[in-house]
């Protein structure tokens, strides 16, 4: 890891903590490695920051084993540290709920949160809910566009999500997997997806009714990915120009 | 253990700052075990954020944990979406470790830091569905507890306890845990447990309204200290390594409560506390060190201290902070020192606009220090300083409230000169913060009334009319808050009930200034048939029996008489630790000054700000 400046590392957000905000647990990630004796790199100025950046925020209530950050390292600490070393002294320090999963090697240009294209989460649903659901999904999945309302920062507007949904299919255990746009160019929460499905099916809030699956329904990030220059395929971020990938428990 | 799913489905996603009522904080105890030997839920009456933030709380709950046989957890004050949401579905108030109900404690401890949480310990108990008289409580409830400053006068909340401990909480807590364990294992009956625990030194039993004298800890290095901070997710307001550096002020400002009731001072060694400092940096990971006392640059080895924290930890990215800073040019130098930014501003609490009235309450601040001390701010880069000062002062006039508008314009003028020498004129600013004064229990201003709240909203409006200058901003304290807290402050038992109507009635949050409802509170009193002018507004006599003479904190009534008599001559008092010894009475067997090195304190210039 000599030539290596960024270290990309995977982290977890267990149940325990699911209702830390991303500013906390971004927070809680800098103790970490401070706690680690991690020699990251700082920004210059009156108030230095390590420089850390994560690849996206994941809504408050989520559970996640795909949150992934990119750390510069200061120079002068370099050589010193593998992969392996940052892992084990990050697992050592994190705070209950966060796994650190796995650590590798990466270039960090152009920037993690720029080349994140699409998310996969797991939503754990109920049986009687799932028999409704089901017609809707493939409904969804067969048309060609989906008007629904989406929450964005400035409030509630329509848009046409069909777009920015790669996939939907129900998992051997009965809950629902889907790939949704994630990042600055487009994004759709998970949330926003199975309440419109609600609505297809004539259920979910009306007109100015707030409807918040995000308690009812267990939404778990399982992945975040770029999509690859060439064929249009989904590939991790810890497998195109990275090297020295460790993972815990291997 | 509370219905999580509940809490998760349907509680959580739908109130403000969820991660206030989900606990799993690194460095969090384990908590709650039915084979515990005593357990104990610490409890603050405010909002999390807040209570995470106090040191107090932090020792308490170490001492219990470090303890194998003990299991301490936390619980804080609801905020109203959540309370509402607890109360619609059933939930009790619980501890943050385990989601153990607060009824399945043996001992409850209420931390008692500001008279304006009063309705939350209510609203608290009632939450945790614990009858809140204590003479209404049985078998199976919990032992309520309750500690800190204001529990040096626990009267209008005696009814509520069992049981109040006065003083440091270090030795007490521990003598109350395992006293508790004993009686326990013996079958005790709830009531032997009580009035056991009644006999432990400091414990004041509300029941037998005993006579009680403070607890002290002689020797801070040698009292516990935790190794380990609960690092919150959230962000606490005090979200930091918290260095005990001192306990106790001896600058002897006569309105200052904690200036008298923690009484002597005493410091830390320095080997002590960069033992502290390492293990604290070490498990928090936190990025700032903070030095807290009522008045950190009186530290004896301050410079050293700072000297040796910084080079240790600024290469760590763990910044050094003093969070008082006294009105002279060493404490700029030290803040010089810690702060790398000179963004956020500087305070200082001159607290009186004329040196009569400086001299009356004792604060040994002058003109020309407060004048020195801006110019070498300004000159070192500040642009805006902070000054604090009180009106409705025993013996004020409106030339003290003019002097107050008067010293403000001049600082700002000094400013104006320094930043316009290199072209920035415009960039000084000064903005101040002006409160009221409380009459306090153990001080000697504890005889002289409040001013009415028509002489306060008077003397607020008179002195914003004389503020409007560009570049001066002034904020000023809410007058019925200030007027509920010298209430409470000086009041007896006859406030219990209307505190008790007041939740009835709604009141929670109170120090809160969007949660704060006086209007309710006017409705209590009234329902009562009380008025609280009796208590905020009453002038007492040296020989009257106050409702908190049978709470000795360890200064002498004597003393406080004197420095009330000197104060109306106009007479200031000297500082114990630079001249002879003033006579306050705190000073008796082991209990004594310690300093970690030689006072070189300046007799013209005075503590900061309690």
């Amino acid at each position: 890891m000599s030539r290596a400046e960024t270290v990309r590392v995977r982290l977890g957000k267990d149940d325990e903590i699911r209702f830390v905000s991303h500013l906390g647990f971004m927070r809680a990630f800098e103790r970490a490695v401070r706690r680690a004796r991690i020699p990251v790199a700082y920004s210059g100025g009156y108030h230095p920051h390590p420089k850390i950046s994560f690849a996206t925020a994941l809504g408050v209530g989520m559970t996640s084993e795909a949150e992934y950050l990119d750390m510069e390292l200061d120079e002068a600490a370099l050589g010193h540290l593998s992969t392996r070393d940052v892992l084990e002294r990050l697992r050592l320090a994190a705070p209950p709920g966060m796994p650190v999963i796995a650590v590798c090697a990466a270039d960090g240009r152009p920037t993690l949160a720029s080349r994140i294209e699409w998310a996969s989460y797991c939503v754990g649903v109920h049986d009687d809910v799932r028999h409704e659901l089901k017609d809707a999904v493939l409904e969804f999945l067969s048309s060609d566009s989906a008007i629904a309302e989406v929450n964005t920062k400035s409030g509630q507007r329509r848009a046409d999500i069909r777009p920015l949904v790669r996939d939907i299919c129900w998992s051997s255990n009965g809950a629902l997997e889907c790939t949704l746009a994630c990042g600055g160019r487009a994004h759709l929460r998970p949330q926003d997806l199975i309440a419109h499905l609600h609505s297809m099916q004539g259920r979910g809030g009306g007109p100015g009714q707030e409807y918040e699956p995000i308690g009812r329904f267990c939404i778990h990030r399982t992945g975040l990915y770029f999509t690859d220059r060439e064929g249009g395929d989904l590939v991790s971020p810890m497998s195109v120009e990275c090297r020295d990938l460790v993972m815990a428990g291997s | 253990m509370v219905n999580k799913d509940l809490l998760v489905t349907d509680i959580l996603p739908n109130v403000s700052q969820p991660a206030r009522y989900t606990g799993h904080e690194l460095n969090a105890g384990a908590g709650y075990r039915a084979d515990a030997e005593a357990t104990l839920l610490l409890a603050f009456p405010d909002v999390y954020e807040v209570g995470m933030s106090y040191i107090g709380f932090k020792i308490l709950y170490d001492i219990v944990n470090s303890n194998p046989a003990w299991a301490a957890e936390r619980a804080f004050a609801p905020w109203p979406d959540m309370e509402a949401q607890m109360r619609q579905h059933g939930i009790p108030l619980y501890g943050l470790e385990t989601g153990t109900p607060a009824r399945h404690f043996d001992v409850l401890g209420f931390t008692l830091q500001y008279e304006l949480t009063y309705s939350n310990v209510l609203s608290m108990l009632q939450l945790a569905r614990i009858p809140a008289h204590a003479d209404k409580r049985g078998e199976g409830d919990p032992i309520v507890i309750a500690g800190g400053p204001c529990a040096s006068n626990p009267e209008p909340m005696a009814p509520f306890f069992d049981l109040v401990v006065v003083g440091d909480g270090e030795e007490a807590i521990a003598e109350i845990m395992s006293e508790t364990a004993r009686e326990k294992r013996q079958g005790a009956p709830r009531a032997d447990i009580v009035s056991r625990l009644a006999r432990i030194r400091g414990v004041y039993w509300p029941q037998a309204r005993n006579h009680v004298e403070r607890r002290i800890v002689t020797d801070l290095d040698s009292a516990e200290y935790p190794r380990k901070f609960v690092v919150p997710f959230l962000e606490a307001v005090h979200d930091r390594v918290a260095l005990e550096v001192m306990r106790g002020c001896s600058r002897g400002c006569r309105f200052c409560q904690a200036g008298m009731i923690y009484r002597p001072v005493r410091e830390r060694s320095m080997n002590n506390l960069c033992e502290l400092a390492e293990a604290l940096v070490g498990s928090s990971g936190y990025e700032e060190l903070s030095l807290l006392s009522l008045s950190s640059a009186d530290y004896t080895r301050i410079k050293d201290l700072i000297s040796k924290l910084a080079s240790e930890y600024g290469p760590q990215g763990v910044a050094v902070s003093l969070p008082s800073l006294r009105v002279d040019s060493f404490s700029i130098a030290l803040a010089r020192d810690v702060e790398k930014s000179r963004r956020t501003g500087l305070t200082f609490a001159p607290e009186a606009g004329t040196q009569r009235m400086r001299d009356i309450i004792n604060k040994g601040v002058t003109e020309d220090d407060l004048m020195a001390a801006a110019t070498d701010a300004f000159e070192s880069g500040w642009d805006q300083i902070k000054l604090y000062f009180m009106i409705g002062l025993p013996f004020e006039t409106l030339e003290d409230i003019d002097g107050i508008a008067a010293l403000s314009r001049r600082v700002l003028q000094l400013g104006r000169q320094v930043a316009g020498a290199r072209g920035k004129a415009g960039r000084a600013r000064v903005n101040v913060s002006v409160s009221s004064f409380v009459p306090k229990p153990h001080t000697p201003f504890q005889w002289f009334p409040q001013n009415t709240r028509e002489q306060l909203v008077q003397k607020q409006s008179y002195l914003k009319d004389r503020m409007r200058v560009r570049g001066l901003s002034a904020s000023f304290h809410d007058v019925w808050a200030s007027h509920l807290e010298a209430a409470f402050a000086r009041g007896d038992r006859r406030l219990a009930p209307v505190i008790e109507r007041a939740r009835d009635l709604g009141c929670r949050f109170d120090g809160w200034s969007d949660q704060f409802r006086p209007g309710l509170w006017q409705q209590a009193f009234a329902d009562l048939g009380l008025d609280s002018s009796m208590w905020a507004n009453a002038e007492y006599g040296y020989s009257d029996t106050l409702p908190w003479d049978h709470i000795d904190m360890g200064v002498s009534r004597a003393f406080l008489v004197r420095e009330a008599r000197r104060a109306e001559n106009g007479l200031t008092t000297p500082d114990c630790r630079e001249a002879d010894c003033s006579g306050c009475g705190v000073c008796r067997g082991d209990v004594r000054v310690r300093l970690a090195g030689a006072f070189a304190g300046n007799p013209s210039q005075g503590g900061g700000r309690a």
